[in-house]
């Protein structure tokens, strides 16, 4: 079974941007994530890396990462309650706890853990774009003559996780075809033999990449080192990542980032705040697909006189007529 | 020897001789005193029973022996003029290509295109060069479709193909298949071996072909090489190899070989044009025999269901989309009798058998197996993961489950040091194990594709458990692409296509009926009901009186 998260080809922009470009756009989304704690400016990262999820044609990544992201989210505010004492709104006292001591949730330790939740599930938004759109194979490619080894691994982890997930799903399977009078598998017999199993394939994949010609020196390969090819989508990105990032800057220094949890919660919405959030949102619009311009038709020119004969035919064309012929 | 030389074909394509390997730890040696030689542009054909050393004579020619397992190795190995045993599969990979038997580990990229041009790209090729390559190869064996879809998302026989490209995409001179149509359907198999033949006659490439089902590939073949207990034991051509394999290793011989030889026509035929040719010329014209189609003798306790499906509907998704793989499947199997269903690649043979298990829920109509259902899936092992055969099968119901399929005295070994035919029995003794009211057996025993990789030895051993398993009672179900094992156990063939039954019916008529799903001797003598040797010997000999 294919994972939500697995590249799937399709004819649209992010997907056909190198992905160096990709990279800078979704990597732009998640360093606002990590510089920003105001939770309208994490909210409009989350908009814009699920919306570009979904022109992208990964809405089914996006969905599987909020739920992923939200199953992460829930433990990191129940800890963040539990532990941080701090706040002045007590919503509960929960009396004593070994090693907690005293443990009281306050409404300001929930939005700060809740905070640290909407990151996580922001975050995860973004990686699943990039997984599910961004191919592996180039990313390896324009890796390779940067760090051969690192490329190698990251090329047998590639291959060797979806066949470990098709592995331990026949696995699972082979358990519930077991019958009453047989052994029960369990977890730790079944997941030895998962890793055993995937030890084998992975000899059989290093294999397979010494028969392609992995084992021959990095000389060979630079000799034929390629520029990837550029997309024309590419500068749309690029420009799409330097404005959220130069945004971001901008409004770190003018104070867009108007979030503090303790003593009690002020959230900043500040016209920067506002500014930030809705160029940031608006960003999620990078990876459309306008339709091609229509071009005007031509008037339709008199029928051509037929040519000239004699020698006036055979002169070339004139450095005028060929810039009369491009306009 | 120069780049030049290697391309014009100075040298032969493989060269070995006097080779020996023993892989590390092992007690006996994987090859003994090989000698081989395989000149440009031939096709030869490796034939043996399991073990006895033909994946290690492939891998020992493309450089994996002893560069990537190690062990102890002596005498030499050219491949097109480059020593093997000094160079490795890298610096080989320009000269020889190798495509193993699981086409799901030899990809190592995520698209198509990436794979093929993987190779170039190692290589040092240019970027116009390595792209003319890997489209004239995508044109040659018809993927160009292909080469922009996920590797994760193709069948099994298009990922044999993508294998195949990307073996053949730096031109090599030599390449090597070890079972490459072992997981295909006859349809897809064909092809394979008639597309190999193809580029070994346009493109000069040397074949050197490791196959258990002969008669599907003897044709194609220039010459055989026969190997025994690490030893090549035969080298001729093909018409010469089954003289010999009728005297001296019967278990190697085709099925319309051991038919000529059961008749007593002479000499063996190669395969079905040279069959019907030498039969042609010998004026004989078989008639069809007394016991036709249809008036087959169901077997013992018919009246008692073992599945029933009634406008079975299953959906599956793939690549975020569902698909129908069963459409409104009608279906039934009685306890006691022995069905083989076949099909092509994706028809939903497994899907059946998985729905009948309960390991997919079908989204309409009803799929039962009143009397309980026994699965086994297509890899054995997934089901084997203790050390101790007692510990996967403990107390009185596994001893009567290892007692069904005759394993009762291998209680303490690891399943890990059982042949591959016990590993196959034990993994069946677990679905059974709890499933018998004392001796007698679940409703329906199922298994999925059980000869991959077989030899005929291990196939005969198998048509005679599934037999025992009838006999006590047990409807038997095989889904399986090998329609000479078919023939061989199956009293009823059910053909699925495209999710549906298409045909269902006595084996003597289903698999004497077509051309793909039909045996050699029914390609051979083309009676309706005469699918085995016997019975077309029988044919044959009736013609005669």
């Amino acid at each position: 079974m294919r994972s939500p998260f697995a590249y799937v080809p399709r004819p649209r922009p992010l997907q056909a941007a190198s992905p160096g470009a990709a990279v800078a756009y979704l990597g732009a989304l998640v360093a606002v994530a990590f510089l920003y704690s105001s939770p309208p400016v994490l909210f409009a990262v989350g908009f814009a890396a699920a919306l570009a999820g979904r022109l992208a044609g990964a809405g089914g990544a996006v969905r599987s990462a909020v739920r992923l992201g939200l199953a992460i989210a829930l433990p990191i505010v129940i800890v963040n309650v539990l532990v941080v004492d701090r706040g002045e709104t007590v919503l509960a006292r929960l009396g004593e706890w070994p090693l907690l001591g005293q443990v009281d949730v306050t409404a300001e330790a929930l939005a700060d853990g809740a905070v640290f939740g909407l990151r996580a599930v922001v975050v995860m938004i973004a990686f699943a774009v990039y997984s599910s759109c961004v191919d592996p194979d180039r990313v390896l490619r324009a890796l390779r003559p940067l760090a051969g080894r690192s490329a190698l691994t990251a090329t047998l982890v590639s291959r060797l996780v979806p066949v470990a997930a098709a592995d331990a799903g026949r696995l699972r399977d082979a358990a519930r075809l077991r019958g009453p009078g047989a052994a029960e598998a369990g977890r730790a017999p079944l997941a030895r033999r998962l890793l055993a199993g995937s030890l084998d394939r992975a000899v059989d994949v290093a294999a397979t990449l010494e028969l392609r010609g992995y084992g021959l020196g990095p000389s060979a390969r630079r000799r034929g080192q390629r520029r990837l090819p550029r997309s024309r989508f590419d500068r749309r990105f690029h420009l799409a990542a330097a404005l959220v990032l130069a945004a971001a800057i901008a409004g770190k220094l003018a104070g867009a980032d108007g979030f503090d949890a303790y003593p009690t919660v002020t959230v900043g919405l500040g016209a920067s705040t506002v500014a930030l959030a809705a160029l940031v949102a608006a960003s999620g619009l990078a990876p459309l697909r306008w339709p091609p311009a229509r071009r005007q038709p031509r008037p339709v020119a008199p029928a051509p006189a037929p040519p000239p004969r004699g020698p006036a035919a055979a002169a070339p064309p004139t450095a005028a007529d060929v810039e009369t012929a491009n306009v | 020897m120069s780049e030049l030389a290697i391309r014009r074909g100075a040298a032969p394509a493989l060269a070995i001789a006097g080779l020996g390997y023993s892989y590390p730890r092992a007690g006996a040696p994987a090859l003994a005193d090989v000698s081989l030689e395989i000149s440009p542009g031939e096709f030869v054909l490796l034939a043996g029973r399991s073990a006895s050393g033909k994946s290690t004579l492939l891998k020992a020619a493309c450089g994996l022996v002893p560069h990537f397992h190690g062990g102890e190795v002596s005498g030499s190995v050219a491949v097109a003029g480059l020593d093997a045993i000094e160079s490795g599969p890298g610096e080989l990979a320009s000269v020889v290509g190798y495509v193993a038997q699981d086409p799901e580990t030899q990809v190592v990229s995520t698209t198509v295109a990436a794979e093929i041009a993987l190779p170039l790209e190692m290589r040092g090729d240019s970027a116009p060069s390595s792209a003319r390559a890997v489209e004239e190869v995508a044109l040659a064996l018809a993927i160009p479709h292909l080469l922009d879809r996920t590797v994760d998302s193709l069948s099994g026989g298009e990922l044999q193909r993508v294998a195949l490209a990307a073996a053949l995409v730096t031109r090599p001179r030599l390449v090597l298949l070890d079972e490459p149509t072992s997981q295909l359907d006859p349809v897809a198999g064909d092809e394979l071996i008639w597309l190999l033949r193809r580029l070994n006659e346009e493109w000069g490439v040397a074949v050197l072909l490791a196959e258990h089902r002969l008669e599907r590939c003897l044709a194609a073949a220039d010459r055989v090489v026969a190997m025994d207990a690490a030893a090549v034991v035969f080298d001729g051509s093909p018409g010469a190899f089954l003289a010999w394999a009728h005297e001296a290793e019967p278990a190697l011989s085709t099925p319309a070989s051991r038919l000529f030889s059961l008749a007593g026509v002479a000499p063996l035929p190669v395969g079905v044009r040279a069959a019907r040719t030498l039969l042609e010329a010998d004026g004989r014209r078989p008639r069809a025999p007394e016991v036709r189609a249809g008036r087959e003798q169901p077997g013992p306790g018919t009246s008692q269901p073992a599945l029933r499906a009634r406008g079975v509907w299953v959906e599956l998704s793939r690549d975020d989309e569902s698909h129908d793989v069963l459409r409104g499947l009608d279906v039934s199997v009685a306890r006691g009798e022995r069905v083989a269903l076949m099909g092509r690649n994706g028809a939903g043979k497994s899907t059946l058998l998985k729905s009948a298990a309960g390991l997919i829920e079908p989204v309409r109509g009803k799929l039962e197996a009143p009397a309980g259902i026994a699965l086994l899936t297509q890899n054995p092992s997934d089901y084997l993961v203790r050390e101790r055969v007692g510990d996967e099968l403990p107390g009185a119901a596994g001893l009567a489950a290892l007692r069904v399929v005759g394993l009762e005295h291998a209680v303490d070994a690891d399943p890990r040091d059982l042949s591959g035919g016990e590993r196959q029995r034990l993994a069946l003794a677990i679905a059974l194990a709890g499933q018998m009211e004392g001796e007698a057996l679940p409703g329906l025993v199922a298994l999925d594709e059980p000869t991959r990789g077989m030899d005929r030895t291990r196939k005969d051993e198998l048509v005679a458990l599934i037999g025992r398993l009838a006999e006590r009672g047990a409807g038997v179900v095989v889904a399986t692409h090998d329609v000479e094992f078919a023939a061989a156990f199956a009293e009823r063939v059910v053909l699925l296509g495209d999710g549906a039954a298409i045909a269902a019916g006595p084996a003597r008529e289903v698999l004497s009926g077509g051309w793909y799903f039909a045996t050699e001797v029914a390609r051979v003598l083309d009676l309706p009901g005469v699918i085995t040797p016997e019975q077309g010997a029988a044919a044959l000999r009736e013609e005669a009186r």
